[in-house]
């Protein structure tokens, strides 16, 4: 047994209206310095940045910030959720996200988002550029491959918290060790009834296909760093390289023994191919 | 063919994942490796039989076949990318899945770990 200690995550709740109603969030942060605002995947939470939070290097220079999406986590669903579908579209996560960073004050934040974050990474560097730092997005395609059916995330007659865990398992890398990927799993079988699936639909619709509009990023204005594990097969690297070809100056890299969640399925390698970036981010000044 | 099936109730034995994801779980599951296929009966998530074929029109609640190209780089200890999980296989077209997707979708941990446990050290799960 080793001893108890204390990790530096300080967690809050934030009352606050967004799209029009009020909610309750809630937020870790951890550190000082340049605010580092990070977005967890569909039907995850904050946990998923355990190990750059705790971490001290990052937050010896970086105030590290990330927030349980309504329906998430912490955050409370809003008054009146038990009549509605839960559904996420584009312009709500881009709105959401820049509310919570005016509401934090945060001036000039580097946003960081996987997956889900990872699109609206692409949509914050298309359409806000001018408001963040630098953006990283982790596992950011322009568009997605369908390869199995929602149904099944959300039926009575499956756990949809074990379903959507199993669905996404695959999406991690082998040799991340299994204490790491089975904690990532863990917060997938958490998630709220119908809420994974709920957060993949902008992200597999229509509304959420920018392919045509990469093109409108302006890396001139803000610097934009594409990282993608390897195994990740629902956005693969190619599928990043396909979307990286259609935006000059983009930094993108493969991060080879990582796969769809980089930052939980082995904190400890990302934090080696992340480090180097979040160096390169403060000397910009 | 290469899916070393014949060896798979060994393998499932005592197994901890398949214990703790396979509660309740009847299925009549049909791997194709190549142009032979094994039918596999669980009952309440133990691995009851394992059958190869060829079958006369075998019933399955599940079918899941893929080339034996396929399985064998499935099979590697450290497996390439795209060929480390049946939903990779799927997301590049390398399986077919077909038959009962709810019954898939409720013991998809079950399933993923039975084909784990044939490559030569059983893991990861």
């Amino acid at each position: 047994m080793s001893a108890a200690t204390v990790e530096p995550i300080i967690g809050r709740y934030l009352n606050l209206d967004l799209l029009g109603r009020s909610h309750r969030l809630y937020i870790e942060e951890a550190g000082q310095g340049i605010p580092l605002l990070c977005l967890h995947t569909a039907g995850a939470d904050t946990r998923q940045w355990r190990g750059l939070l705790n971490d001290p290097d990052v937050t010896r220079d970086y105030r590290v910030i990330a927030f349980d999406m309504p329906w998430h986590g912490k955050s409370s669903p809003p008054a009146g959720w038990e009549t509605e579908e839960y559904r996420l579209t584009m312009a709500d996560y881009s709105e959401m996200t820049l509310s919570i960073a005016d509401a934090l004050a945060l001036d000039q934040p580097v946003v960081m988002g996987c997956s889900i974050g990872g699109r609206i990474a692409l949509v914050l560097a298309m359409q806000l550029a001018a408001r963040f730092r630098a953006i990283i997005g982790l596992q950011s395609g322009a568009t997605i491959d369908p390869y199995y059916e929602l149904t099944w995330l959300h039926h009575p007659d499956v756990h949809g918290g074990e379903a959507s865990a199993a669905y996404v398992s695959g999406l991690m890398a082998p040799a991340s060790p299994a204490a790491e990927r089975w904690e990532t799993l863990w917060h997938y079988m958490q998630s709220g009834p119908g809420i994974f699936k709920g957060d993949l639909y902008f992200y597999r619709g229509a509304d959420g296909d920018i392919r045509e509009r990469l093109a409108e990023i302006d890396t001139g204005q803000c610097p934009l760093y594409l990282l993608t594990g390897e195994y990740d097969y629902s956005v693969s690297p190619q599928d990043t390289q396909t979307a990286a070809e259609c935006i000059p100056g983009v930094k993108f890299s493969v991060m080879p023994k990582l796969g769809h969640f980089p930052m939980s399925e082995n904190p400890a390698l990302f934090l080696s191919y992340l480090k180097p970036v979040l160096a390169e981010i403060k000397a910009l000044g | 063919m290469v899916l070393p099936l014949a060896t798979l109730k060994d393998r499932a034995a005592g197994d901890a994942l398949l214990a703790r994801f396979g509660r309740d779980f009847d299925c009549s599951l049909l791997v194709g490796d190549g142009d032979v296929d094994w039918l596999i009966v669980i009952r309440d998530g133990e691995v009851q039989r394992v059958t190869k074929g060829p079958h006369i029109m075998p019933v399955s609640d599940l079918r899941l076949r893929a080339t034996s190209d396929t399985w064998v780089r499935f099979l590697e200890a450290e497996p390439p990318p795209g060929y480390h999980d049946l939903f990779a296989l799927r997301r590049y077209r390398r399986i077919q899945i077909e038959g009962d997707i709810r019954l898939l979708s409720a013991y998809l941990f079950y399933l993923k770990r039975l084909f784990e446990l044939l490559r030569p050290m059983g893991t990861p799960a």
